[in-house]
């Protein structure tokens, strides 16, 4: 007399389970926000993935505004576009009612019609990282780097466009930074990054002087962010490295959640900002 | 005298104490909340779709610089988004289904009629490399994409506003308040509103 409740409970636990792998199984799961740059798929080096993350950390430190980066295989059956949304809608990156955060997805493995780059704006930024700037940032910075299979590069060269744009909005500042021994090493720190940031200008004119036609003509596409970003961003990168014993300096980096390791894992996550789907998406 | 003011003093306050636990465990309260957020969430839909109507003068004027013979396009484009932006949209297109279905209709109509265009616009090399086609381009892209989202947002506000009011106990307060389950997008009006654009290779 008791077999039949029971069997009851199994029967329905066994449905809960069907459903709940079903809706698992259809779709590609979010990841877990753990650092700014996700990388299910060793698109980058281990060397090169702290590098970014480093970048996109210091990034945050001094503006506030968050900038990450989710590298995977593909987002079949969804488009790239339907994917990223519900991964914004889930990391809420940027900061509550700033809504200052941008996504940068790429599915390295997705056919041709659901694209293969993502760039997901959230709703403060859409002043300044306009859809059709976005889509500029897709197709002129990254693509070319991404063609030659130069991963690293192109996910460099793309956020240093974000960040260059995002620039030029009035954001909020952040969060005071706490740590008074920080200023001490920030003054030689500073010399030594604009001396390297004005090498990598120069040593990235030089190379791609061919290519300044597209990416940096004025008047077409505005500033010519392009070679003086990447500049900018690989100069950053050499004073990052240059700096890389002195560990205390990213452990200390003024991230509010209390950014415990180079890698990043203490990342604290998203901020509590909002996405409506504006962006861009293109391939290379 | 003083006492039995004070007893109707106290009695009121029960009354109303008891009215709104009874009310906020009958989902009153949820009932309100909820249908706050299906506003929201159209206020959202519709912003999205007059953003996208905002977009059509500036794109259709930039195609017609290159595109001289899609004339019949354009005019397409130019009459689905002056049905689409005249039709008036009351919040009473939310409890009318009639209405909803209206609305959907007409922005499919001007949904198909921009898709054609942005078809044909891919017969012209000079047009897709000019630099503001682009950009309006990828303008429409972004904005096509955030109409998903702002819809895809209202069918799940809908949704649990509909569960809401269908469920036991709370659809005796709907029952009572005379609440009734909104209409949301479906699939099947999208397709039959949407005809796909016709391929003539004997032109």
């Amino acid at each position: 007399m008791n077999a039949l409740p029971r069997l009851l409970w199994a029967w329905m636990l066994t449905l809960l389970l069907a459903g709940h792998a079903y809706a698992q199984g259809q779709f590609k799961p979010v990841p877990a926000l753990r650092a700014r740059v996700t990388d299910e798929i060793g698109m980058l080096t281990p060397d090169q993935r702290q590098k970014l993350e480093g970048v996109l950390a210091d990034y945050e430190a001094k503006t506030g505004s968050q900038i990450a980066v989710l590298l995977v295989a593909s987002t079949e059956p969804e488009a790239i576009e339907q994917y990223s949304i519900r991964v914004a809608d889930a990391w809420k990156l940027g900061r509550k009612g700033v809504d200052d955060g941008v996504l940068l997805v790429v599915a390295k493995d997705n056919p041709k019609a659901l694209r293969r780059l993502r760039i997901e704006a959230g709703r403060g930024v859409q002043g300044v990282l306009t859809d059709a700037q976005s889509k500029r940032i897709l197709e002129d910075t990254i693509a070319p780097h991404f063609r030659q299979q130069d991963w690293y590069g192109g996910l460099v060269a793309g956020v240093g466009a974000i960040a260059t744009l995002l620039n030029q909005e009035k954001f909020p500042a952040p969060p005071a930074q706490p740590t008074a021994q920080q200023h001490e090493d920030d003054g030689p720190n500073v010399v030594v990054s604009i001396f390297l940031i004005l090498v990598g200008i120069t040593v990235l004119r030089s190379v791609f002087r061919p290519r300044r036609t597209r990416l940096a003509q004025p008047g077409r596409y505005g500033s010519g962010w392009g070679s003086g970003t990447t500049g900018f961003i690989l100069g950053n990168i050499l004073a990052n490295a240059a700096h890389q014993h002195d560990n205390d300096r990213w452990r200390g980096g003024g991230f509010s959640g209390g950014f415990s390791d180079g890698g990043g894992g203490g990342f604290s996550g998203g901020g509590g900002g909002s996405f409506d789907g504006g962006g861009a998406s293109g391939d290379w | 005298m003083k006492p039995s003011l004070f007893t109707r003093w106290a009695g009121m306050l029960l009354a109303a104490v008891l009215a709104a636990t009874l009310l906020s465990g009958c989902g009153y309260n949820q009932f309100q909340a909820k249908d706050e957020a299906t506003k929201a969430a159209w206020a959202e839909v519709v912003n999205q779709y007059q953003r996208r109507a905002d977009l059509i003068p500036n794109l259709v004027n930039t195609v017609k610089g290159y595109a001289t013979h899609e004339k019949d396009t354009l005019e397409a484009v130019t009459r689905a988004r002056a049905a689409a932006t005249s039709f008036q949209i009351t919040p009473e297109v939310l409890n009318n289904p009639e209405a909803f279905q209206k609305f959907q209709q007409v922005q499919g109509e001007l949904s198909s009629a921009l898709s054609r265009l942005m078809a044909v616009s891919e017969n012209y090399p000079q047009l897709k490399a000019d630099a503001s086609f682009r950009d309006l381009q990828s303008q429409l892209e972004g904005t096509e994409n955030r109409i998903t989202v702002a819809r895809q947002r209202y069918i799940a506000a809908v949704q649990d506003y509909n569960v809401t009011v269908r469920s036991f106990p709370t659809n005796l307060t709907a029952m009572m308040f005379g609440y009734q389950a909104k209409p949301s997008f479906t699939v099947e009006n999208e397709k039959s509103i949407s005809t796909a654009p016709t391929v003539n290779f004997g032109k």
